[in-house]
């Protein structure tokens, strides 16, 4: 079929059709992101936490603002190219925006990327339970149990990798013996799988038994693979390992007959996960007995897996369902049978009756002799304890002996050492500030009570920035003399810089004795330049902020009991993340679906520009409108999210 | 629109000038927000620095709408397009406007602004 008035101009609308086509499309993504810009705004307005004001690193923002101007402009000069007839040129120019539009989303990964792996914590103490609410930000460590069942820093090998073991440090760590499953809403599922999986990644000691066994096989081991010589000299090395390699390795030594292996040493690589006992589904006979539905029953020791679960789930709904079929056909004879009584009353006078109540009585009886009796929930448990770390997200709820997680899963045994390793690179108490403020309390008074400052590292970081702020106060009074600033209009530290340290702070309180920071910043204080006597490192160290590889950042272990919510920089963490994610995420789309609608012409174009070139350039007109809608909203997003 | 080559090639050259403005708009941008010397109103992010940044936005906006996008010679039909589109994106933000008269948020007994009282919320919410 041809499509009418591609080359052309219609005579009614005075435009070719694709042009009212690509109008239309942008009217509706004007709305789109208008939508998501009152989001933003509305977000912004009523955000009940300290908004994060020019939270993101400047550099990248502002390279791919230029990146997609530059972009906009050769996708206007391709077009001219076109309708020159100069085909080189317009290769050229949209070769380049392609190259542009490739480079923006390269940035826009590495900040996505520094975002997932930079973690908060917003934390909370029993001796403050109202007022703490300070925010530490920082990478997480990874972190080993050692044989004492605490968490220790993991450490790395030769090759500076971690070992299997290592994890990071921000997980509930649990010694399960028994996980009592719902069987009504198995919503996340998930936790089955997540649980299966730790048990077959057991830290192993290789001790006592092992241990000489391991010795006898030491001289045979030239007969391993590849992958079990280097699991069986780690293990050596490091005097443990993980169950599933530990089993992987016994049975590599049985098959290439290097050694005997026995069942006790087989057992030390299996965390068996079974029924605590049957489960059984129940009938209720004529006479009102329990009868077993034997066919049906799942007897104790069947191991742990999604489809036991499943399985007894199944019977428990279809239980449930007859249950309730039960009880709506005995509700509906009663009825029938008040009608057939002459009773022709409204339907809720009927219900309310005595005479009704009295049948319904009667058919409680029967229900309960006919109906199916199942348990809603399954216990397995664990033979031997068994160690898991979980995502804190998981938990809803944990205290020594007993986790509930995210579906109602039961979790009990021993809470081990849960804390969290972090090397902090942030520290904000806006939120504490906030809170005492509402609370009518003075937020100095508030912050200094928080558990940030009992961290001496942290306190001298603290001193060190009262010691800055001092000396910025006075600068910006001077400042204010000097232009004889009166009441409200005087010039005053914002929020920001009075209740946060951001990590190049940190990096540069970290250069110098704190008691020497107000004289050198006091130095510097009539140039007006407090925020540069630091030294601090400037927009290239920190690209896509703090590089935790070439700088040094204090570390903290926290207690569990002192984390009252964390999370790495994502839609998770508050709102400005959930919008920031949301926009950016969407504005990356386009400019995706650019690149392939803008490579298309340019890579299957030539046959078009031979046969009909206008109509190549009308499309590269209608492409080109979309890549500039797309740095229009980019134009917006830049000094709103980066600047404001 | 611009046909002959003529025209194309006094395009091309108003394109450039317009790209160069965008560019400098942009520094000017993060200059305003970063160098204490440029900070408007009062000392640190405000109303003011708030209002700079988006002046500066808008006109960048324009300049891409008006020159790269043609709408300074454009038919009138892709005017009522664009200028329903632009009136349905202000009316979003407009509607936060009606957030306060919430009354399960806010209780519905006004105060002297005409809003609804948020200090005494009709139901607790979280």
């Amino acid at each position: 079929m041809e499509i009418p008035f591609v080359v052309n101009a219609r005579k009614d609308t005075g435009l070719f059709n694709s042009k009212v086509a690509i109008w239309l499309f942008l009217a509706s993504e004007v709305t789109l992101f208008g939508g998501l810009f009152s989001g933003y705004l509305f977000l912004r307005l009523y955000a009940d936490y300290p908004w994060p004001e020019r939270t993101l690193p400047v550099l990248p923002g502002l390279i791919n603002t230029a990146i997609l101007i530059a972009s906009s402009m050769t996708v206007v000069f391709a077009w001219a190219a076109l309708k020159m007839r100069n085909w080189r040129s317009f290769q050229i120019n949209m070769a380049i925006t392609l190259l542009c539009a490739a480079a923006f989303m390269v940035l826009k990964s590495i900040e996505y990327k520094a975002k997932f792996a930079h973690q908060a914590v917003r934390l909370e103490s029993a001796d403050h339970p109202v007022l703490d609410f300070a925010i530490l930000e920082g990478h997480l460590h990874k972190a080993e149990i050692g044989e004492d069942g605490k968490l220790h820093h993991a450490q790395k090998d030769d090759k500076g990798n971690y070992s299997d073991e290592a994890f990071y440090a921000n997980k509930i760590i649990f010694e399960a013996d028994e996980f009592v499953f719902p069987l009504s809403r198995h919503a996340y599922g998930g936790f089955v799988d997540t649980i299966i999986e730790q048990a077959q990644s057991q830290v192993v000691p290789v001790t006592g038994a092992l241990k000489s066994f391991f010795d006898s096989v030491e001289k045979n081991k030239s007969k391993l693979g590849k992958k079990e010589l280097k699991q069986f000299e780690a293990a050596q090395k490091k005097g443990s390992i993980l169950s599933s390699n530990l089993k992987n390795l016994l049975e590599e030594i049985k098959e290439s007959k290097i050694s005997e292996v026995s069942d006790e040493l087989m057992a030390l690589s299996e965390y068996p996960i079974t029924l605590a006992e049957d489960f059984k589904l129940y009938e209720i006979d004529e006479d009102g007995k329990r009868k077993e539905l034997e066919k049906k029953n799942i007897p104790a020791g069947e191991s742990l897996s999604k489809s036991v679960i499943a399985y007894a789930e199944k019977y428990f709904l279809k239980a449930k369902s007859e249950d309730a079929q039960l009880r709506t056909h005995y509700l509906k004879s009663a009825f029938a049978k008040r009608r057939e009584a002459g009773d022709d009353r409204d339907g809720w006078q009927i219900a309310q009756s005595p005479e009704f109540l009295e049948l319904q009585a009667e058919n409680a009886k029967q229900i309960k002799k006919r109906s199916y009796s199942a348990p809603g929930t399954i216990t397995f448990k664990a033979e031997k304890p068994l160690t898991l770390h979980l995502d804190p997200g998981y938990v809803i709820t944990k205290d020594a002996k007993q986790l509930t997680l995210r579906d109602d899963t039961t979790i009990k045994g021993t809470m081990g050492d849960s804390s969290m390793f972090l090397a902090v690179d942030g520290i904000d108490f806006r939120f504490t500030a906030q809170r005492a403020e509402e609370k009518g309390i003075a937020p100095e008074a508030a912050i200094t009570k928080s558990w940030v400052l009992k961290q001496p590292e942290l306190k001298k970081i603290w001193d060190s920035h009262q010691e800055w702020l001092r000396a910025h106060t006075e600068m910006l009074d001077a400042k204010s003399d000097k232009k004889g600033l009166k009441g409200e209009d005087r010039y005053v530290p914002t929020d920001n810089e009075k209740y946060r340290v951001n990590w190049d702070q940190i990096v540069a309180y970290q250069n110098y004795d704190h008691k020497g920071i107000y004289d050198r910043a006091k130095a510097t204080i009539n140039n007006e330049a407090s925020e540069k006597c630091l030294e601090k490192p400037g927009w290239i160290a920190g690209f896509a902020g703090p590089n935790h590889k070439k700088m040094s950042f204090p570390e903290v272990t926290i207690p569990r009991e002192n984390i009252g919510f964390e999370s790495t920089f994502t839609p998770k963490w508050n709102t400005y993340y959930a919008i920031y994610f949301t926009i950016t995420g969407l504005h990356g789309l386009h400019v995706i679906g650019g690149m392939i609608v803008l490579g298309y012409y340019l890579f299957f174009g030539r046959k078009m520009y031979e046969s009909n070139p206008e109509w190549l350039a009308n499309r590269v007109e209608v492409g080109g409108l979309f890549w500039h809608f797309v740095d229009l909203v980019w134009i917006f997003l830049f000094p709103i999210l980066y600047l404001m | 629109m611009a046909d002959s080559p003529e025209e194309i090639k006094k395009a091309v050259k108003k394109f450039q000038i317009v790209g160069a403005a965008l560019f400098v708009g942009t520094v000017i941008t993060v200059l305003v927000a970063t160098v204490p010397a440029l900070d408007f109103g009062g000392h640190g992010l405000d109303g003011v620095d708030i209002t700079i940044g988006l002046i500066i936005a808008t006109i960048k906006a324009s300049l891409v709408m008006l020159i790269f996008m043609h709408l300074n010679h454009e038919k009138p039909l892709i005017y009522l397009f664009y200028g329903m589109a632009i009136v349905m994106a202000f009316f979003c933000m407009a509607l936060i406007g009606w957030s306060k008269s919430d009354p399960i948020q806010y209780g519905n007994e006004k105060s002297a602004d005409g809003f609804y009282n948020a200090d005494k919320p009709a139901t607790s919410v979280h």
